[in-house]
């Protein structure tokens, strides 16, 4: 018999309607393997909606319920209401959410649902763009990457902004649990997953999810471009758990952006001075974050944040 | 009135191979109209587009369920079936093949066209292999095959429409024209693949909400693929690395740990051939 | 059962309390805020055992409501005017998932410019919702269609949701003695929600889905053959109810001297009842005129108001809000249901009552004046003036 280093429970199931290579896929079977059968999860228009497949088909051996673009986080509000109020026993309730149905268009009800301290999980995958529609911008697009809205030629240079913090934002809210996950460490992100679901209150989990033909690259380097883009510091993993944040994926040195960025196709145009000023901005985020590392708690403008803690944050490592 | 109608992928150029073929008619004089079947098009999942190509005005919108010809991106979309549906007993079937034309399957009485347009497309540095970009060079083998438009208009449209690499893809054109091959139909006896019958579903039962029950796991996506992972059993560790990354849930460990592909749902993204460390796993192309 | 001197506001409260709803959420708009606030006082001492959430937006008040129905909750939510528009994306959602949420509604006008005055167009701009509308005369019928509402939107054959709407003020803000029927009474009416085609945690199931054009007509389909059923769910509901407590509001068209009318004037809301006083004064100087009340707007009582018409010559319709069509809404229904009938009846639209402004006596008079007249028009924005100085003012 073979050693598992994560669940073998398969909870999403094949015949999805993915593009080959999918981030979000792969992040929702890893998630599910976390969060188990007695998951309920609401979900807003995103590429999910079609990756679940067309009816009477679905793709995920759990329950799962639609909702409109902007309101997930009111959603799982009612879940959770529901569930308490039928006293169902239990039941783990999940957003799963895009980075644009979140940061975007859902802030407001993420806000509304963190700050009433709705005891469920709420899950941003971040491909970075609104896929579904064709890849257009949103506010966690990083800066310099091209999408269909932030054309490069003539005077486009990509997106001209930089990445919305969302994290930032949610910690101002002070939820008990909140980390980032990326699937390209798999034990590190089921663990995160059953983690989140054995604590009681808000919780939030960011997960990198890399998309083919959002980013430009070949299906195949996906799992690559998550490493990279976690070892160059692009996206740090960490948690933070009864107000102390902590790294989970340390690292001695920081890979160049280089590496990163120059498999994508998204970032093809950009000139040696745009990438130098991306890896003084990506250094300086990771010197924030081992800061906050050291002092054992988020800084910056949050400094006086802590969260209301309902269980001990854990310090199991990834097995 | 012609109409065609075009299979490819999602990527792949299916609906800019139909809107440039509307293009080259237009520039030849008649009155085209294109355009795509308004799905949730996904990269590989596969995709139809429409071209109807008139003297006067078309006045139609629908899409085309009687086609004259099916222009087919990729041989492989030929699996999932139901490429030739409602296609006229006396069409034309094109192909994206390296097979020769009467290898195809095809109802009796349609005209069989293959072309290798991915190799033409390849050597002019169009697409990679894994998504090789084969629409100019199959739209110069329908022009060929079919007269549907002139050579020289399509060379045009290609000009004036394509913005990346329009001499490569006029060269690609002018290849397809040129290597395009045609077999005779076949007779009622022989022939093989889809009746042109176009189905009639009975009136549906919906239960009150759209709540759906069934597995996905019904639905094959094998014709997404266009290559195939194959694991050198003997190379492999167990380390199951494949297994964990896998988006499509298409890799199941057998008994002993070995990983096991089922080739039903891969979708030959290349990840498991990618993340394997000992290299056991090589991705080759689906014939 | 005991009489209590409340509010409309209270009255829909106090539904929601004999309902024992298990989710609520609300977010707070002038004149709904007293329903909620009363609602939040059931909750905090004890006499209400539900989940009442805290949203930040009337989206999320109605999404939430809508998700936790799809779990098999009975929920309560409510709003007014902007509060409603806001809600409108989840409106849809609500009839397309087939959740029995009950919504109160109170009535007021949408800005701009800003205004908290009684109207209709807050509802009416809902009617394409898949909701099931109804609208109330007096705090009496807002308590009993609140409770009647229940019934019908989980009725198996019907699985819609339904708005109990009452007009700002003149029923929000308006105290009258109310019956309030016994625990007891209405547990009997109303059990427990029967949960069908729900959401159930650890069952693989996807609830709203998405589908090619053939299934989703099927389901649009599916949703026009629910409203189709309501009526006569409401009426076996009624029967049932006025069996218990004694009261019945009458079915979708309730009417008032009809009988023999050459003139009826068509109302919705609490004009009814200053109507029902102008026509027995009317009667008195010998007119032949009644009243109708269009008490159920979604699904529009297309039969009901077919029979009416059979006996009648003119039909006046009193609209509170205006479509910015050709005529107020209640007038297009009514002319489009008539198109057929032989003889037709010349209907005759009034727009009154816009934005707060009173429906008097003398309004109401004057409308069938106008329907009596030689030529009654077809649309009449009534009291378009200022009021004259009162003598006392
Ligand atoms: C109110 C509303 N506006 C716009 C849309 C169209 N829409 C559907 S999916 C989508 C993109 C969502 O992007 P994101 O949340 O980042 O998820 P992704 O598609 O990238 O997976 C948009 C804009 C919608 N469904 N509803
Ligand atoms: S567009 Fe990107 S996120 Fe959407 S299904 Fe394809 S790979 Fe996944
Ligand atoms: S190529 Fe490998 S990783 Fe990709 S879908 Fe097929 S089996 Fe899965």
């Amino acid at each position: 018999m073979v050693k598992l280093t994560i669940p073998a429970t398969e909870l999403v199931r094949p015949g999805h309607a993915a593009c080959p290579g999918c981030g979000p896929a792969l992040a929702m079977r890893l998630l599910l393997k976390g969060l188990g059968p007695r998951t309920v999860l609401s979900m807003p228009a995103c590429c999910w909606t079609v990756i679940a497949t067309p009816y009477p088909t679905t793709a995920l051996g759990v329950a799962l319920l639609d909702n409109p673009i902007e309101s997930t986080g009111a959603s799982i509000s009612g879940i959770r209401a529901a569930v308490d109020a039928l006293a169902i026993p239990d039941v783990t309730v999940v957003g799963f959410a895009g980075d644009g149905g979140t940061a975007d268009i859902g802030l407001q009800a993420l806000s509304g649902m963190l700050e009433r301290r709705t005891n469920a999980i709420y899950v941003m995958y971040d491909n970075e763009a609104y896929m579904n529609t064709g890849i257009q911008r949103s506010g966690a697009t990083p800066e310099g990457a091209w999408t269909t809205t932030t054309p490069v030629g003539g005077a486009g240079r990509g997106k001209p902004e930089r990445k919305k913090d969302i994290m930032g934002i949610v910690l101002a809210h002070r939820p008990v649990y909140a980390a980032t996950l990326n699937p390209s460490f798999p034990e590190d992100f089921v663990r995160k997953a059953a983690k989140a679901r054995e604590i009681a209150g808000p919780r939030f989990l960011h997960v990198f999810a890399p998309c083919p033909p959002g980013w430009r690259y070949s299906s195949e380097e996906t799992i690559e471009i998550g490493r990279l883009a976690t070892d160059t510091g692009v996206f740090p993993l960490y948690e933070v758990a009864d107000g102390h944040l902590r790294l989970t994926r340390r690292l001695s040195s920081l890979k160049p952006i280089g590496e990163y960025l120059g498999r994508q196709g998204r970032y093809a145009h950009l000139t040696p001075e745009e990438r130098a000023r991306l890896q003084a901005e990506v250094r300086s985020g990771w010197e924030r974050i081992l800061r906050e590392d050291a002092s054992g708690s988020p800084g910056g403008p949050f400094s006086s944040r802590s969260s209301h803690a309902a269980t001990k944050g854990d310090t199991v490592e990834a097995a | 009135m012609l109409e065609i109608r075009f299979h490819g992928r999602g990527g792949q150029g299916a609906v800019v191979a139909s809107e440039l073929l509307a293009q080259a008619a237009f520039l030849d004089g008649k009155r085209p109209q294109s355009f795509p079947f308004f799905g949730v098009e996904r990269r590989g999942a596969p995709v139809t587009a429409y071209c109807r190509i008139d003297d006067r005005e078309v006045r139609l919108r629908t899409s085309i369920t009687r086609p004259d010809i099916v222009v087919v991106l990729e041989p492989g979309l030929l699996r999932a079936g139901s490429a030739m549906e409602g296609l006229k007993p006396d069409g034309i079937l094109l192909v994206n093949s390296r097979e020769e034309p009467a290898a195809l399957p095809a109802p009796a009485g349609v005209r069989r066209a293959s072309v290798d347009a991915t190799t033409i497309a390849l050597t002019h540095g169009l697409g990679t292999p894994m998504m090789p970009i084969v629409n100019t060079a199959i739209l110069g083998a329908l022009a060929a095959a079919s007269g549907a438009v002139s050579l020289g208009a399509l060379e045009q449209a290609i000009d004036r429409f394509v913005p990346a690499h329009p001499a490569e893809n006029r060269a690609a054109a002018r290849d397809g024209a040129a290597a395009v091959r045609v077999a005779p139909p076949l007779t009622a006896g022989h022939s093989r693949g889809a009746s042109s019958a176009v189905a009639r579903a009975p009136p549906l039962e919906l239960p009150d909400a759209p709540m759906a029950v069934a597995s996905s796991a019904t639905i094959a996506t094998a014709a997404w693929r266009t290559l195939r992972p194959e694991i050198d059993q003997r190379r492999c560790t167990r380390c199951n690395f494949c297994w964990k990354f896998c988006p499509d849930v298409a890799i199941e460990l057998n008994a002993e740990g070995f990983p096991v592909v089922h080739l039903e749902h891969c979708k030959g993204c290349g990840i498991c051939a990618a993340e394997c460390p000992p290299g056991a796993i090589a991705m080759v192309a689906e014939g | 059962m005991t009489q209590i001197v409340m509010s409309g506001n209270s009255a829909q409260s106090y539904a929601a309390l004999l309902a024992r709803v298990q989710v609520i959420a609300a977010y707070p708009i002038t004149p709904q805020t007293t329903i909620v606030e009363k609602l939040a006082e059931f909750v905090a001492n004890g006499r209400l055992a539900a989940q009442y959430l805290q949203v930040e937006s009337e989206h999320s008040a109605l999404q939430s409501v809508v998700s936790a129905s799809a779990l098999g909750a009975r929920t309560y939510t409510a709003t007014s005017s902007q509060g409603l528009l806001l809600m409108h994306e989840v409106l849809h959602w609500a009839s397309g998932l087939r959740v029995p949420v009950v919504m109160g509604v109170v009535n007021r006008a949408v800005a701009p410019p800003w205004s908290i005055g009684a109207d209709h167009a807050d509802t009416i701009a809902q009617r394409d919702t898949g909701w099931i509308q109804f609208y109330a005369e007096s705090n009496q019928e807002v308590l009993d269609t609140v409770l009647e509402a229940y019934r019908i939107a989980e009725d198996p054959a019907v699985r819609l949701p339904a708005m109990v709407t009452e007009d700002a003020f003149y029923l929000s803000h308006t105290v009258e003695p109310v019956d309030v029927p016994s625990a007891e009474t209405v547990d009997a009416f109303l059990p427990a929600r029967e949960v069908r085609a729900i959401l159930v945690p650890g069952v693989p199931a996807r609830l709203g889905s998405f589908t090619g054009p053939i299934e989703y007509v099927g389901f649009r389909r599916d949703v026009a053959r629910a409203m189709e059923r309501v009526l006569p769910t409401l009426a076996a509901v009624e029967e049932d109810y006025a069996r218990r407590t004694g009261r019945d509001h009458g079915g979708p068209l309730p009417t008032y001297r009809t009988e023999d009318a050459d003139a009826v004037l068509l109302t919705m809301g609490t004009a009814t009842t200053t109507a029902r006083a102008v026509i027995d004064a009317l009667r008195e100087e010998g007119h032949r005129v009644g009243l109708a009340k269009l008490r159920v707007f979604r699904p529009f009582p297309v039969e009901a108001v077919r029979a009416l018409a059979a006996s009648v010559d003119r039909i006046g319709v009193l609209d509170r809000s205006f479509t910015f069509g050709p005529t107020g809404a209640a007038a297009m229904e009514v002319r489009s249901a008539l198109y057929d009938a032989s003889p037709r009846p010349l209907v005759s639209d009034f727009v009154a009552g816009i934005g707060g402004r009173d429906i008097t006596p003398e309004a109401i008079t004057r409308m069938f004046a106008l329907l009596e007249g030689p030529e009654p028009p077809e649309l009449t924005w009534i009291d378009l003036a200022a009021p004259e100085a009162s003598a006392d003012g």
